[in-house]
């Protein structure tokens, strides 16, 4: 019988990580928590004691209400563009032929590899009344005046979908792929036309993978800080942005984390509902 | 095979969705060759001056190399950590495997910009501030982390445990089993990760933004700050090199790794 | 070469125990398969002979010495294993050279080595190529020549031809056993395949649920069973119940539909109780009869090739399997007269 048990020196090639993200993630969240009871300071980060007030400035002010709202709205919004627009391309990527997938794969993934801020500069100048749509539109004479495509929340909508598209199409196609092609032809021997095939066979089935890329853009697209405050301008601004606003511009740090954990507990209580909600008929598709 | 009316439609609408996917690039990299003075489409001419304008602002060069920089250490660490963090997963974690998984990709689902503002109170707070880039440089690690792992992950996931099995049963002990055997299958996947990895934390703003030091500066947080007052292609110009750095990543990193994905 | 000593070996993964105190004696240069069922130990029992896994109490012993605390790298071993695990990003040479390696041989004799073991399995002149370039028999033969190359204490194989379509495993099958016998190494091969382990080993150790059922020569697991479950794992056999007519030392007399016979084997029942008599498929000879009431009717026939399996059903209702050269063939529904020689019965659960 051994002497030594080596059986725990596994444990050691995760403690790194394990230990980085308990330190440096873990307890920096509950640090913010504990930041949203503090007391404001005037002219400094914050005072002692503690208090409730920032939760209450917030809840009773129907500009911050608002603003959630509509942070919610183009959450919702956009993913339900995403999964629209992206469902069609994560269906030809699981199944097309090989010679252009490469290269089509790469096209998907472009928008992570470019950076949010080049990415949102570029729908600047696509989307400003002076920008290139707007230009074009009026050039071919389809539209009398600018549409106003920039400084409110369809213009971040837009962006945001384009930023996002990668992170719903690639859960949606990794379902997809899961989907044993013998099913397919299975129902083909049972009569099943293309569409009733995909009607009934690949759409239930894909069903684990959309709703794994919607609750990943929702989250997303709620939290986004650089394409809101880019494409928003000083007009319209999500919770997101105030939060940054809030911290850096003002340094009310107890308002600025209560803010984001008012956010962030609407947002995920948004995921639950919808995860809920889909629970049953979605992932018994597994 | 005769094409359905049904297939020509998807297949144009997937490519306008690809189109739809490029076109903010492709204007950017337009915009750049802009030989008038604004930020205008179509451009007056085309030109490379923006480009000069770019390589000799000082400011801009800077940020270059604090992004470089930062990038690299990050990626390093992010590789080594994530590696043996996704190593653990596979082949050793048992029940604990969905529970490793979603610890490890908890940075990318919670929000970077909720992040950002943890780690900048917990540098408050432990008295070190933003000096040093301590800060940004943890920020980036646990950015990249998530993706250092999956792809070494996947790329174990077709590791089968007989050739461990097999290298033990011809003597190897652990240090030539993993120099041999794991090693070697790891590689691409390893290989992979640290690419996007370096491309991510490069390309990174909001963690940068919150918690860069006084008078530092990377690539990303340079832009956007010209962005809000400038309005000459001069930006375009450093974004198309930004992309131009990416794709160069991108392509040097396949030439290495096509090699060695032929094999097997 | 090298003796292998297993005592007392338990091993359980938090439940019942999977290996369950099993004893075993492995002579030098022998070839002993592990037979059972799926879940019956026997992988796991070559695993801990192997160091990969860690008795929970027992002892292994390779030449009188203790190996339990050894780690797997440490034990001298070569195994081969059911998926052959060629390292795929190494060349044939590469991957038959890493035992070498490990042993730290010297680059000239790795070749001269490696290039004798190539020679031994016949795949001389194909080290350069990867293993996913070779058929599956041939990756298996390279499985074989890396476990053998380093010349070690003991040879493990686990269901090494599992993988394998039929005409292949029956060429493999040879192939190993005589490999096995002029290398001359001792070896355990596990396998859930009795016809595989009657045919290639010297000895066979039958397992159910993590115990040894029964050890001896293939010709004495097959024809004198100790136990109904044995009986029925290896083989197909017929049960008739039979009731003992008189007992004496060493032999006994008993009744069945069939008639009496006497066996060369003592009973503890005592007369008048009933006991399990069993009665290989090969061991009937069909001879067709009038059609009488009462007489026994093939009820079908299954063909073949050289062989044709048969049911016949008996007045008593039993249905028997019958086993019998293709050469005489019988209808379904023939009536038949059963032969059966006095020393074909088997009388189960005797004492020894």
């Amino acid at each position: 019988m051994p002497v030594l048990r080596r059986a725990n020196s596994p444990m050691l090639l995760f403690l790194p990580a394990l230990l980085v993200l308990a330190v440096f993630l873990l307890v920096p969240y509950l640090n913010i928590l504990v930041m949203s009871f503090r007391t404001p300071g005037q002219g400094i980060p914050y005072a002692p004691g503690w208090t409730f007030g920032n939760y209450t400035k917030f809840f009773s002010d129907w500009f911050f209400i608002g603003q959630m709202a509509n942070t919610l709205w183009i959450g919702f919004a956009t993913t339900l563009a995403c999964l629209l627009i992206g469902y069609p391309v994560a269906l030809q990527l699981a199944r097309g032929s090989d010679r252009l997938r490469g290269l089509r794969y790469g096209i998907v993934l472009t928008p992570l590899l470019v950076g949010v801020v080049i990415r949102s500069y570029g729908w600047t100048i696509l989307l400003g009344n002076n920008g290139v749509i707007n230009r074009t539109l009026i050039g071919w004479g389809l539209i009398d005046g600018p549409l106003p495509l920039m400084y409110n929340g369809l213009g971040i909508i837009i962006a945001l979908t384009h930023v996002l598209l990668p992170f719903m199409i690639l859960p949606v196609m990794g379902a997809i792929q899961g989907i044993d092609p013998a099913l397919g032809l299975a129902a083909r021997s049972l009569g099943a036309g293309r569409s009733t095939v995909f009607r009934r066979v690949t759409l239930p089935l894909s069903l684990p993978g959309v709703q794994a890329g919607c609750i990943l853009v929702f989250v997303l697209s709620v939290s986004a800080y650089v394409t809101p405050a880019l494409i928003g301008g000083l007009r319209v601004k999500t919770v997101a942005v105030s939060v940054v606003d809030a911290l850096i511009d003002t340094f009310q740090w107890p308002f600025g984390s209560a803010m984001a954990l008012i956010l962030s507990v609407v947002g995920g209580l948004c995921v639950l509902a919808f995860a809920r909600a889909t629970r049953m008929k979605w992932a018994a598709a597994r | 095979m005769k094409k359905r009316p049904a297939d020509v439609i998807f297949s144009v609408y997937c490519w306008l969705v690809y189109a739809f996917l490029l076109t903010p690039i492709f204007i950017v990299v337009l915009a750049s060759l802009n030989a008038g003075n604004f930020l205008t489409f179509p451009p007056q001419g085309l030109s490379f001056r923006w480009y000069v304008v770019f390589f000799e602002n000082e400011v801009f060069r800077r940020a270059i190399v604090t992004s470089l920089w930062v990038a690299t250490v990050a990626t390093l660490i992010s590789g080594c950590i994530g590696t043996a963090a996704a190593i653990y997963h596979v082949r050793y974690a048992g029940r604990a495997k969905e529970a490793v998984r979603l610890t490890m990709l908890a940075p990318l689902l919670l929000p970077e910009v909720l992040t950002a503002i943890a780690l900048l109170f917990f540098v408050y707070s432990i008295g070190i501030g933003t000096r040093g880039m301590v800060g940004m440089v943890v920020g980036h690690v646990l950015l990249t982390l998530p993706f250092v792992f999956m792809n070494v992950s996947a790329s174990l996931e077709s590791f089968d445990p007989d050739w461990d099995l097999a290298a033990r049963s011809l003597g190897a002990g652990r240090l030539m089993r993993f120099r041999r055997i794991m090693l070697p299958m790891i590689k691409p996947g390893v290989i992979g990760g640290c690419m996007f990895a370096f491309i991510i934390s490069f390309d990174a703003f909001t963690i940068s933004f919150l918690l860069k030091s006084v008078g530092t500066s990377t690539l990303p947080i340079q832009l956007f700050d010209y962005l809000r007052t400038n309005f000459t292609p001069e930006a375009a110009a450093v974004s198309s090199f930004s992309v131009a750095l990416t794709l160069v990543v991108v392509i040097f990193t396949e030439k290495v790794l096509g090699l060695k994905i032929r094999r097997f | 070469m090298t003796t292998v000593s297993l005592r007392s070996l338990t091993k359980s993964f938090g439940g019942p125990p999977v290996v369950d105190k099993v004893s075993l004696d492995i002579r030098d240069g022998e070839f002993v398969s592990l037979l059972g069922p799926s879940g019956c130990g026997k992988t796991t029992t070559l695993k801990l002979v192997a160091g990969f896994e860690w008795a929970d109490s027992g002892t292994i012993q390779f030449d009188g010495q203790d190996v339990g605390s050894l780690p797997a790298e440490k034990r001298d071993i070569g195994m081969v294993f059911q998926s052959y695990a060629l390292f795929p990003h190494l060349t044939v040479a590469q991957n038959l050279a890493f035992g070498l390696e490990t042993r730290k041989t010297p680059r000239s004799e790795i070749t001269r080595r490696s290039a004798a073991a190539m020679d031994t399995v016949q795949l001389a002149g194909l080290g350069d190529r990867y293993p996913r370039q070779l058929s599956g028999g041939q990756q298996q033969r390279v499985a074989l020549a890396r476990a053998l190359v380093i010349e070690p204490r003991i040879l493990l194989l686990d269901e090494p031809l599992a993988n394998l379509d039929a005409r292949l495993r029956d060429e493999m099958r040879d192939f190993i056993r005589q490999l096995q016998r002029r290398v001359g190494i001792t070896t355990v091969y596990v396998t859930h395949d009795q016809a595989e382990a009657l045919t290639m080993s010297d000895r066979v150790v039958v397992m159910f649920s993590g115990t040894v059922a029964q050890v001896g020569a293939p010709d004495d697991i097959y024809e004198r069973p100790v136990s109904r479950a044995v009986a029925e794992f290896v083989g197909r056999v017929n049960r008739i119940p039979a009731t003992v007519v008189a007992t004496g030392p060493g032999s006994c007399r008993v009744r069945t539909y069939l008639g009496e016979v006497t066996l060369q084997q003592s009973t503890s029942a005592a007369v008048g109780h009933s006991v399990d008599v069993t009665l290989r498929p090969e061991a009937i000879t069909l001879v067709a009869a009038p059609a009488e009431p009462g007489a026994a009717r093939v009820v079908s026939a299954s063909y073949g090739g050289g062989l044709i399996d048969y049911r016949v059903e008996v007045a008593t209702g039993q249905t028997l399997h019958v086993q019998a050269f293709a050469a005489t063939r019988l209808a379904v529904g023939t009536a038949v007269r059963l032969d059966i020689r006095n020393d074909s019965y088997w009388l189960l659960g005797s004492p020894p």
